[in-house]
């Protein structure tokens, strides 16, 4: 009789599980489809109350926003500040995460405990003092000032990445290339770095899509050349509410498609070993 | 063909004196190892040769350069690490070829030298393949190929054999130690297992604690241990340590302690002549050199007699634990003897392999 009763109550477990999961998805996916559905709507549709999925769909939204709006000065404007953010938090953050994965040397852990302290300061509250300091250094409003404060809200989270995946990359590997002919940094260029790759490649993609999104300081820092978040905060909020859908579905593909195809490298990435 | 001289070489990390002063020479083509225990300084001794740690005092030469400060790239030298380091985004192939590639060496002469080595250590048919698809002792082979091919001028190694089974270890010792005196390069390789250093090493450098205990040939260190350690070190199992006096009786010298007493040949006289018969001292036999009662036609023995406390058969040989009034004795025997445990069994140790050693500075008499 126990041999029946086991397969009854792993199908009632199961079922609960699907169930539980089911709702989860449903409660993250409502939102994007809802946006993804609105934002092609025509407007007539949309303020037809009794029509809960439109029938009319339109491209008139997005070429209002793209052109009209200029939407596509922002998008190039997030491109190339987020991209400067991935550069110069790759530049000086493996650097730091090689020195703190290879060598130990006193302040080390003071180090550490110091990025993670930084992440504890809500950055909206420097946006404005960044602001002051920003123009008097002639960087306001420009892609550098908006990059150098997206870096530095990156960096200290990049560091701590960095250097847990140099540490899984075994030092043994590097060792040997100096033994057999190359200098240290020559064996980290040609040994190591193409041993971390994957990892360091999600990790900089991370700070990309970190960049893109965000918002505050974006808007505080800039005023002519918007990036997207900014732009779409400044423009579109105050349009009618349709037009909102197809701002937030611009604003979220993106990030979207670039976490689709990295998601891979970025779980791996947190649990890598490289021996 | 190089010779080595480490001259009052000194490696401390902070407080802790990994490597404490010490002076070596090693011939050029010898096959030297360093030997001893977790801990006692012989892969830091190692790695300050190798370069890839700085010394905190000394010199290191090769021939008569001063190697000491150079980079590890340019003292020439190759090494196989403990796990293989063999790169694992490169084929066999490449990563053997790697260091020709580094120093320039044409293409074709690359393909011969990898070929070359290959062939030597049975692994042409790897070439193409990626370390992942190789076994533990397939991509030891390539780290030892990869390390031989630029023909260095000392080739180092770290413990290469202690990831490997029992069995592969055996016969890769063999292969290791064949193609060292094949290719005559000097060799300083690093183990914590004796079996290697005496099947191995021309000569055998003893060290805790960073010193160099004794530094000597298989033969030497085995026979003639200048210390207790050396002496307990080497040997399995290990050499058995009594706590003894010197007596003099009716002109001979016994080493008594309660429950043994043991005559003096007369040609170790001279040796104890000079000794305090108030302090005390040690004895030491090997196991392998005290016999069951019958087992050998020799009068240079002192009989001993005690209760099997317990016998380890090994079938090869059987190690028998006889209780003393002292502790433990122990002893080796070959395994067809037939050992009952709890009976009493009378031995014989063997009076021409005893050895002495002062209690306090563990040193050797003889």
């Amino acid at each position: 009789m126990k041999s029946q009763r086991i397969p009854v109550a792993l199908k009632i477990k199961q079922l609960v599980t699907i169930i539980i999961v089911g709702f989860i998805v449903i409660w993250f996916l409502a939102p994007l489809v809802l946006i993804t559905i609105s934002a092609f709507a025509s407007p007539s549709d949309y303020y037809q109350i009794e029509k809960v999925i439109p029938t009319h769909f339109t491209l008139n939204q997005f070429k209002s926003l793209f052109f009209g709006l200029e939407a596509w000065k922002a998008i190039l404007n997030s491109i190339k500040v987020a991209g400067l953010t991935m550069l110069l938090s790759f530049i000086i953050g493996l650097p730091a995460g090689y020195a703190l994965s290879r060598y130990i040397f006193s302040g080390k852990n003071f180090l550490k405990l110091l990025c993670l302290a930084t992440k504890m300061f809500p950055l909206m509250v420097l946006a404005v003092p960044l602001l002051i300091i920003f123009m008097k250094m002639g960087v306001s409003d420009t892609i550098w000032g908006a990059s150098l404060a997206h870096t530095a809200m990156v960096l200290p989270i990049i560091i701590l990445i960095f250097s847990s995946i140099l540490s899984g990359v075994s030092m043994d590997y590097e060792e040997a290339a100096m033994i057999f002919g190359l200098s240290r940094i020559h064996a980290f260029f040609r040994i190591t770095l193409p041993l971390a790759l994957p990892g360091l490649a999600a990790s900089a993609i991370f700070a990309f899509v970190l960049s893109w999104n965000e918002v505050f300081v974006a808007t505080i820092l800039t005023l002519t050349n918007r990036t997207l978040p900014a732009h779409i905060l400044k423009t579109a909020m105050a349009s009618p509410d349709y037009l909102k859908f197809t701002a937030g579905f611009i604003m979220a593909v993106p990030a979207m498609v670039f976490i689709f195809f990295v998601r891979k490298h970025l779980v791996t990435m947190w649990g890598i070993s490289l021996k | 063909m190089v010779k080595v001289r480490l001259e009052g070489l000194k490696k401390y990390f902070d407080k802790v004196k990994a490597v404490n002063d010490i002076d070596l020479e090693i011939i050029p083509g010898e096959f030297v190892v360093l030997l001893g225990p977790s801990g006692c300084g012989k892969t830091t001794l190692l790695r300050c040769i190798s370069g890839l740690e700085r010394v905190t005092e000394g010199k290191i030469f090769f021939d008569n350069d001063n190697i000491t400060y150079l980079s590890p790239k340019d003292r020439n030298i190759s090494m196989v690490f403990q796990n293989y380091a063999v790169w694992p985004h490169m084929t066999v192939k490449d990563n053997i070829a790697f260091p020709l590639r580094i120093k320039k060496y044409s293409q074709h002469q690359i393909q011969e030298k990898v070929i070359w080595v290959a062939n030597l250590l049975g692994i042409d048919n790897l070439l193409d393949r990626y370390p992942a698809q190789l076994s533990g002792g397939q991509r030891q082979r390539v780290a030892v190929a990869r390390a031989i091919v630029m023909e260095p001028r000392v080739l180092l190694m770290d413990e290469p054999l202690s990831n490997l089974d029992a069995l592969l270890r055996v016969r890769m010792r063999a292969e290791i130690k064949k193609l060292q005196e094949k290719l005559k390069v000097t060799t300083i390789y690093v183990t914590h297992d004796q079996v290697e250093a005496m099947t191995m090493g021309d000569r055998i450098a003893v060290l805790e604690q960073g010193i160099i205990q004794q530094f000597g040939s298989s033969d030497e260190i085995y026979h003639n241990p200048v210390n207790t350690f050396v002496a307990g070190f080497i040997g399995s199992p290990q050499m058995n340590f009594i706590e003894v006096e010197i007596v003099h009786k009716n002109e001979i010298f016994y080493l008594m302690t309660k429950g043994l007493e043991v005559p003096l040949l007369d040609i170790l006289k001279d040796k104890v002549f000079k000794l305090s018969d108030k302090r005390n001292y040690i004895l030491g036999v090997r196991p392998e050199h005290i016999y069951a009662a019958g087992s050998v036609q020799t009068d240079k023995v002192v009989t001993t007699k005690g209760k099997v406390y317990f016998a380890e058969l090994l079938r090869s040989d059987t190690v028998i634990h006889l209780e003393k009034e002292f502790g433990l004795l122990v002893i080796k025997t070959p395994g067809d003897l037939k050992i009952e445990e709890g009976k009493e069994l009378e031995v014989l140790i063997d009076l021409s392999r005893i050895h002495l050693f002062e209690k306090d500075t563990r040193k050797a008499i003889f």
